[in-house]
């Protein structure tokens, strides 16, 4: 009885955290629990959010992208440089003009690609996913300086602007942008063969190396797609702000990385869910809200969110170690 | 059966991606002479931008600035209530600005700034015209005839105060440095920068665009 009352608490130690979290800050916080708070912490958490969800993929399948801040400043970087000035092609003496879609699609194009490379390094070269993407960390920081030149590249429109800013049906596009990814994933991981490979990959990739599954391409398959959502993030970051910033989505993959061990993924990979990262999305979002609203120091925030990382660590290996 | 099923579904993914990119092209293709055209209009340049500002908003604005003498009488009251009244606070900092107008007597001069007493019977100095050199927002924040969101970005609206305050420096100060002496007459337009609570407000110190000495 009491071994059940444990294995729920631990189940649902996410939810638990956040209906605390929400309960003590309401208390503490006349402005916390207003309609316009909630979808304020929603869009503040959605572009790490895209990010987590492609980084809970990855985690699940036993490995680490420490590249995601910097893709993220990438595509964005090249979504905004298509859209404003194109690409010239001199022996033809033309010059592509990108539009709104072109840029969406060139920017989630070049983090897909950043995630292929990273993918395609760890397979064929077996390098440990921590080098092989803070390879690409340094890559990306470099193409974006070289092809921004430094500079931020600002005023993008109204039309490119919307997937920031915009709201649809009440509710604001980055909004939409995340939730529609969260169901995709949650399909992905619960009902598809390729979301059960990645658990399976994750949780002992020798066995099931020796079961048979494509090992190396599904590998490759969760870097795309954590590259890929990095563009996302990207997108939403440089058209909310109208601007895409050089130095972008900087200590964005510690944030990353945190949600989705505070959501009770395995950071052993083969133990986790797309749900689990959601909530501690929403866990860091609320504690950046609340300690905002009660006037924290942005220095407390950090130790503060600091102990709330090696808390739902601590948490998650006694719990391994219990079952 | 594979083989078929697999080409079935290539030829209708190809196909729909035809269509979509059909309504929705990734990019236009234009002459490179036309697109060169485009980009050099859209160039933005602070110099051509504060020529036109000079003349056509900032001199023509002078009239909007409040009484110096009364902005100092007020200030000696009550600074917060001259701030409240007379203040103009730009973005979530805690500077704010006053433009004003007005005349004096030049009472002191010093390398960098020229004092002036606002009454006849005043010795003390209420008023610092900065005689250069110029740093800051004074008068691009101060006077509340631009505003940043006209702007495409800060770089750009950063450029513009360093032109005005190029042009402060070249065109205004020169002449103000070579009339000053003790008992002349000035008068003059131009704007305060707060920078925070704790600035002292005896004497205000101006950055002024406009001087005129007999």
């Amino acid at each position: 009885m009491l071994k059940d009352h444990r294995e729920l608490l631990v189940r649902f130690q996410s939810l638990i955290a956040l209906a605390l979290m929400v309960l003590a800050l309401s208390l503490l916080s006349d402005t916390f629990l207003t309609p316009q708070n909630g979808w304020n912490i929603l869009r503040q958490i959605s572009v790490n959010l895209c990010l987590s969800l492609g980084m809970t993929l990855i985690i699940l399948a036993g490995g680490i992208d420490l590249s995601v801040g910097a893709v993220l400043a990438l595509s964005g970087a090249v979504a905004a440089g298509l859209l404003k000035t194109g690409v010239a092609v001199t022996p033809l003496e033309v010059q592509l003009q990108f539009t709104v879609f072109g840029a969406i699609v060139a920017g989630l194009l070049t983090g897909a690609a950043a995630g292929l490379f990273n993918g395609w390094v760890i397979t064929q070269f077996r390098l440990p996913p921590f080098v092989a993407t803070l390879g690409m960390f340094s890559i990306a920081r470099g193409l974006t300086m070289l092809w921004t030149g430094g500079f931020p590249i600002t005023g993008l429109g109204p039309d490119f602007g919307f997937l920031g800013t915009g709201v649809f049906l009440g509710i604001p596009m980055p909004v939409w942008i995340s939730g529609v990814l969260v169901g995709a994933l949650v399909v992905l991981t619960r009902r598809t063969r390729f979301g059960r490979y990645i658990y399976a990959v994750g949780g002992n990739e020798r066995a099931a190396l020796l079961t048979g599954l494509p090992v190396n391409r599904i590998k490759l398959g969760v870097y795309t797609l954590g590259g890929l959502l990095a563009g996302a993030a990207g997108l939403i970051v440089t058209a909310r702000l109208d601007s895409a910033q050089p130095n972008a989505g900087l200590g964005y993959e510690l944030d990353s990385i945190a949600a989705v061990v505070i959501g009770g993924t395995s950071l052993s990979g083969g133990r986790g869910s797309v749900v689990g990262t959601v909530l501690g999305c929403l866990i860091i979002g609320v504690l950046n809200n609340g300690l905002f609203l009660l006037d924290v120091s942005p220095f407390w925030q950090q130790v503060v969110k600091g102990f709330v990382i090696l808390a739902a660590v601590a948490i998650d290996k006694m719990s391994s170690r219990e079952t | 059966m594979w083989g078929r099923r697999r080409w079935i579904t290539g030829t209708t993914v190809a196909a729909g991606t035809m269509v979509l990119l059909y309504f929705l092209p990734l990019f236009h293709v234009v002459p490179l002479e036309q697109a060169r055209q485009r980009a050099a209009v859209a160039v933005y340049d602070p110099v051509e931008f504060v020529d036109w500002f000079w003349t056509e908003q900032l001199i023509p604005g002078a009239a909007e600035a409040i009484d110096a003498a009364e902005l100092v009488a007020t200030v000696q009251q009550d600074r917060q209530l001259a701030r409240e009244t007379h203040g103009r606070r730009v973005g979530l900092g805690g500077a704010y600005y006053f433009f004003v107008a007005g005349s004096g007597r030049i009472v002191s001069v010093d390398r960098y700034s020229v004092g002036l007493a606002l009454c006849d019977d005043q010795q003390q100095i209420q008023v610092l015209l900065e005689t250069g050199p110029i740093f800051g927002n004074a008068v691009r924040d101060g006077t509340g005839l631009l505003d940043v969101n006209d702007f495409a970005n800060s770089q750009d609206f950063n450029a513009l105060s360093a032109e005005i305050n190029r042009r402060i420096e070249q065109q205004v100060l020169p002449d103000l440095r070579t009339g000053a002496a003790i008992g002349v007459t000035v008068r003059f337009v131009g704007c305060a920068e707060i920078l925070d609570e704790g600035t002292d407000l005896s004497p205000l110190r101006i950055v002024p665009f406009l001087v005129e000495m007999p």
